[in-house]
């Protein structure tokens, strides 16, 4: 019974953390919508929508990924990979679209934006890392 | 010339990302394996390594694109 719960509990720690995440990403794209609906800047924002949706399905996958490979090693079944060459890929598809619609997408705005979930996940384990 | 840059730059980031990715996965399985119970903590740290590990590659992927 402790051995459940103790276990529950790491879980929730894991889940918590993916929620937080979650709810910043969704707030810096809510964000950057502001930008570039009422800013004159509207190539950087767009860049910056562009990378940071990017970067929040990386992260989404990340974390679903690590949570299916960690029950797979729990079950003892055989684990399915990580996901990196698909992270590659999508990566490689916002710089894609960004070199194909370059007059309307800024280049660096789309890296700055690709960096973004890498941001929240050092700054959510630096914020929360006493906490639990 | 441009294609043999773009593929040194993405084969050694993903080189290091698959050597590093595989230090800590295989740590984390040892882990998870010995204490099932401690499963949550060591998910989330390998989450955090993984996430750093990657940032890397991507970058690369990115150069090599734009090299190209």
């Amino acid at each position: 019974m402790l051995e459940t719960w103790g276990e529950a509990e790491n879980m929730s720690q894991y889940e918590n953390m993916v929620k937080r995440q979650r709810k910043w990403m969704l707030y810096l794209l809510s964000i950057l919508v502001l930008g570039a609906a009422l800013t004159p800047y509207k190539h950087i924002f767009f860049g910056l929508l562009l990378g940071s949706t990017v970067s929040f399905y990386n992260l989404y996958l990340l974390q679903r990924k690590i949570d299916d490979f960690s029950e797979a090693v729990v079950k003892q079944t055989r684990p399915k990979g990580l996901g990196m060459i698909s992270r590659f890929a999508a990566a490689a598809l916002a710089v894609i679209l960004a070199i194909r619609f370059k007059e309307h997408v800024d280049m660096i705005a789309v890296i700055i934006g690709l960096m973004t979930s890498y941001l929240v996940i050092m700054l959510d384990f630096i914020f929360y890392r006493s906490k639990e | 010339m441009t294609a043999l840059a773009a593929a040194i730059a993405v084969g050694l980031g993903a080189l290091g990302a698959g050597i590093g990715n595989g230090l800590i996965v295989s740590k984390t399985v040892e882990g998870i394996a010995r204490q099932p119970e401690l499963r949550g903590q060591l998910q989330t740290t390998m989450f955090i390594g993984i996430g750093l590990v990657e940032a890397m590659p991507i970058i690369a992927v990115v150069i090599a694109l734009m090299v190209m």
